[in-house]
């Protein structure tokens, strides 16, 4: 602590350094992911467990019941990052970021918000909408921090969240890059102003979005049995 | 923390980029895909019709060099304005399999060997003509499909009907959409559907008849969907055996057992008359009553043969047949409440109110469907729904040219791309614009789809070619017909672009061209006609299924009737073709228009498309602004009183359930293009079996077990699937018949429908096994 002044300059240096040779190698490597990587991606998908798809109708009631002008909302406010933030692995319940109570002291009613979406005063913010707002005990999963400090430190890891887009050509639709159970509702996430800009669809009036978007259940490509089983 | 400081810099330093990353390209998919060298500057996009289904969706091919990269919706179509399903935007990835057949292969000593493709058309010629030699005309045989592009099945039926003589020319269509001709000709006596797709941003009401659009017509329940959204009334009625991804989608799902929808539909007829909700004035005007024969059999056994006869009837005798249909009677036969079936009826009788109603293949794939397709239409007549923007009983296809090749070139027995067979005035066209003497058109129909593949393996025929089809998957009770077409004696052609079960059995394999290799033409659902451009070249020694067939002519000795040049041939085939339907009932745009639109749909007259036919207002060869039936001698659409009977093979205590199959969203048919698709694989890599989950609790299955469908031909064992996209009703099972690892078809019966001769896959009896 001795030289306040220059310690910090000199890490601005080496850190701005740093950063200036590693863009074009990470631009480069986020462009071209190997095949390895994809296959990897492949496995985690492997995991996907379908059998909850005889409730998937809620995309098409939610299609139904979200306004045009929603559907058209935009906003940039929250960013990929800051969702990821909130969550202790890809898929994990976000926390709680805001207060429980208003100013008057009277509890929030978490779907009054979260159920609809749209802008909400206190907040000065557009909600972002739960994809199963059928589930209403809410803090059974979402909790609000109240302390910053750690019980004791934690090796925590987990995996890199999904990449997005992950066409097969360019242009086509990209497959459902994460789990979808208790997320059958594309539009909560995908569609309005209080979504994650990257992850804003462009085309929310399509409405059947399993038709072009898939997930992904198995790892490898199709190959022919040697001999056809003949029972 | 625990962080060290090199960790957190390196951290910081990732973060930022990945931050520049995203700040230099908003929105990027960091996407998957195997990079060309090629800019993607270098795109050229051509509009090609889909290469999958029925609906005909436009779709703009991007080319970069000799390669097609990608897809687009054409938003110049006024069919799927700009939007695909995942198969279409993926359907250029078909062309790139690396088993790809690129050269013939001809069996020698028990092995496919890789052969020139001269050298192998010589064969299939010299076999061919072997033959007609040895066994007659009536032994060599053509099987076609749905997918063939229309000059492929044109060129086909002047081969086989006009030069050689033989009416063996069938199509995989026969399985897939034989009764809704039929009910079209019975009813109209013109086939196709009178109404278009714009119907569909019409109607009030859907009504949809064991049809799952969500999965098998998605770009179509799209638009069904935007109606109902943009609309505050719009229902959608969902006439289902099985919970599907359509039930979810639809304002009421009803639930009836199999087979019964032949009493419902007459149910609701029943109801219109007694409600006084019957159209009079169109009744009078528009209408005829007929009856035909009752108890006509299955078809299961070889030489099966029916011929129906028409009885004039009056409306107090079709009053007097419905009698027997109450929806309480009804309610006990199909476990529909009454009151559902007069809530059906109500929005049918309703004035105000405009329905469509569509199907596919729950009434076709129907040992009466024909039948269900008659009395479909009736609901439609008797209130006057029909004909008009949004009042339309429509038959959805299920191949990109099923009405363009097969049902309106007429690549099936009885048919010439003009007419029938039996009739002399067809001969003697067919035998002008062919250039043949009118005798070598054999007046009598030989075998349809089911029969050929029966007399094959009798040995009655000795020589198949198959193109663009795969019957070692699709035939029911299919153990019998590849047994069958592997005897000693039996030569198979098989026209390809992948190994499949069909070309497991083939002597000689022809590699095909797939549609953006080649010229073509496709016709849609709802007449319309669809031009596609060669975009990319042909991989290898494969050649244009159409080619295939003229080479095969000309070594036959048939120069004359196949005289066109390699430049011009599919232009000039149009152009011969086109005189056949030179009429406003049915005439076709020219080669010059087709070429420069997103498809055209017939008739065409006066450079005009008539959406809408048998309706004066749009349809210019009715006489008159009201309705004209003009298919039919009295001008009349006809009612026809077709009872209930039961399915061929029903459930009892021994096989106690219902076998149903059908296709998922993913894959097409046989699955032998969407399975090397990674997307459409890598999303359903495998068949399985639907089961109810309170049938598989009391099986002692969950999830995934391997469950034994057995029936009294075949069994099969596969994995479970309970609470998933689909969910039977329960004593019914359902499975995709896409993987040819699980061939299905083993266990299914080939009883069919006695007038169209079409299959039920929908309906056999099973029992199920834990293992």
């Amino acid at each position: 602590m001795e030289i306040p002044s220059r310690k910090p300059a000199k890490l601005f240096f080496l850190f701005a350094g740093i950063c200036a040779m590693a863009i074009p190698f990470i631009v480069f490597s986020a462009l071209s992911i190997g095949s390895q990587e994809r296959g990897s991606q492949e496995m985690a998908a492997q995991t996907q467990d379908l059998s909850f798809d005889h409730n998937g109708g809620v995309i098409f009631s939610a299609y139904d019941d979200t306004t045009y002008a929603y559907m058209e909302g935009n906003s940039t406010a929250r960013t990929l990052e800051y969702y990821y933030t909130l969550r202790q692995y890809p898929g994990s319940p976000p926390y709680i970021v805001h207060d429980l109570e208003d100013e008057k002291g009277q509890p929030y009613e978490c779907l009054s918000c979260h159920g609809k979406g749209g802008f909400t005063q206190s907040m000065n913010r557009f909600t972002p909408v739960t994809p199963h707002p059928e589930q209403s005990y809410c803090r059974q999963c979402h909790v609000k921090p109240v302390t910053e400090e750690m019980f004791k430190a934690t090796d925590w890891k987990s995996v890199m969240p999904p990449l997005l887009g992950r066409s097969a050509l360019a242009g086509s639709p990209p497959p459902i890059a994460h789990d979808i159970q208790m997320r059958e509702n594309c539009i909560a996430c995908h569609v309005g102003p209080g979504t994650v800009s990257v992850l804003r669809v462009e085309h929310p009036m399509r409405g059947n979005c399993r038709q072009c978007h898939l997930p992904q259940v198995a790892a490898g490509l199709f190959t022919r049995a040697p001999q056809p089983k003949q029972q | 923390m625990t962080t060290s400081r090199r960790s957190f810099i390196k951290a910081m330093a990732l973060n930022s980029a990945a931050l520049a990353a995203t700040a230099i390209f908003p929105g990027i998919s960091f996407s998957a895909w195997e990079k060309t060298d090629l800019p993607s500057g270098s795109i050229v996009w051509s509009k090609t019709p889909c290469r999958f289904c029925g609906t005909g969706c436009s779709l703009l091919v991007g080319v970069s060099g000799d390669k097609a990269v990608a897809v687009k919706g054409d938003p110049n179509s006024s069919v799927n304005k700009g939007l695909c399903c995942v198969k279409g935007y993926h359907c250029v990835q078909i062309l790139y399999g690396n088993d790809r057949f690129k050269t013939a292969y001809v069996r020698k000593n028990g092995e496919l060997v890789a052969t020139p493709i001269t050298e192998a058309l010589d064969l299939v010629a010299q076999k061919m003509g072997e033959s007609i030699q040895k066994t007659g005309k009536d032994s060599v045989a053509i099987y076609g499909s749905g997918q063939w592009s229309i000059p492929d099945g044109y060129t086909a039926s002047k081969l086989f009907k006009g030069c050689i003589g033989t009416n063996n020319v069938e199509a995989n269509a026969r399985l897939c959409m034989a009764s809704a001709v039929t009910g079209c000709l019975t009813s109209f006596g013109l086939d196709e559907p009178m109404g278009c797709y714009e119907d569909i941003d019409h109607a009030d009401v859907f009504v949809t008849w064991g049809n799952n659009m969500a999965e098998m017509h998605p770009v179509l329940f799209s638009r069904m969907l935007a109606n109902r959204k943009s609309k505050n009334h719009v229902q959608i009625i969902d006439l289902t055996t099985r919970w599907t991804r359509s039930s979810q989608a639809a304002d009421k799902s009803i639930l009836f057992e199999p087979q019964t929808d032949l009493a419902i539909a007459n149910a609701i007829c029943h109801e219109i008359i007694q409600n006084n909700w019957v159209n009079w004035e169109f009744v009078k005007n528009h209408v005829s009553f007929h009856s035909g024969k009752t108890n006509i059999g299955y078809g299961t056994q070889d030489h099966f043969s029916f011929t129906d006869e028409a009885k004039t009837e009056d409306f107090d005798a079709y009053k007097a047949f419905l009698a027997d249909y109450t929806p309480e009677r009804v309610e006990k036969l199909s476990k529909v409440p009454a009151e559902d079936i007069k809530y059906l009826a109500s929005l049918f009788g309703d004035p105000d109110k405009r329905v469509t109603s569509f199907w596919t293949m729950g009434m076709n794939q129907h040992t009466r469907g024909t039948w269900i397709n008659n009395l479909v239409y009736n609901i439609h007549l008797l209130t006057g729904k029909i004909s008009s923007p949004g009042n339309s009983p429509f038959s959805l296809t299920g191949q990109p040219s099923a009405c363009g090749t097969v049902r309106e070139v007429g690549t099936l027995t009885h048919a010439l791309p003009h007419g029938v067979v039996m009739n002399q005035k067809d001969r003697e066209m067919a035998a002008e614009i062919w250039d043949v003497p009118v005798e070598n058109i054999d007046p009598k129909p030989t075998y349809h789809t089911v029969e050929m593949f029966r007399a094959l393996d009798r040995g009655d025929i000795t020589f198949m070619w198959i193109q663009v089809t795969n019957p070692m998957v699709t035939m029911p009770n299919l153990k019998r017909y590849r047994d069958g077409a592997k005897k000693e004696g039996r030569f198979i052609v098989v026209s390809e672009i992948y190994p499949t079960p069909t070309s497991d059995v083939a002597d000689v394999i022809l590699p095909s061209a797939l549609w953006v290799e080649r010229e073509g033409f496709f016709g849609n659902s709802e007449r319309r006609t669809q031009h596609n451009a060669q975009l990319v070249p042909k991989p290898g020694e494969a050649m244009c299924n159409t080619w295939q067939l003229i080479q095969v002519a000309r070594r036959l000795g048939f120069e004359r009737q196949f005289p066109w040049s390699q430049e011009t041939y599919i232009e000039d085939i149009w152009n011969e073709y086109t005189r056949f339907h030179d009429s406003p009932k049915h005439r076709m745009a020219p080669y010059k228009l087709l070429k420069e639109r997103s498809g055209v749909q017939w008739p065409f007259v006066n450079g005009r498309e008539t959406k809408w036919r048998y309706n004066g207002q749009y349809d210019p060869a009715c006489d008159g602004d009201s309705f004209d039936f003009y298919g039919k001698p009295d001008h009349r659409a006809w009612i026809w009183l077709r009872p209930y009977e039961p399915a061929a093979e029903s459930p009892d205590t021994e096989y106690p359930f219902w076998l149903n199959t059908g296709r998922v969203l993913e894959h097409w048919h046989t699955g032998s293009m969407t399975r090397r698709i990674p997307i459409l694989h890598k999303a359903v890599p495998e068949s399985y079996v639907e089961i109810n989950p309170e049938d598989a609790k009391a099986l002692g299955v969950v999830n995934g077990s391997l469950v034994k469908i057995i029936s009294r031909r075949g069994e099969m064992a596969m994995k479970a699937n309970i609470n998933g996209r689909g969910n039977p009703s329960r004593g019914q099972v359902f499975v995709p018949f896409f993987d040819e690892n699980y061939l299905i078809n083993e266990v299914t019966l080939d009883a069919f429908c006695p007038i169209s001769k079409q299959p039920d896959y929908k309906k056999c009896a099973v029992k199920l096994e834990k293992v």
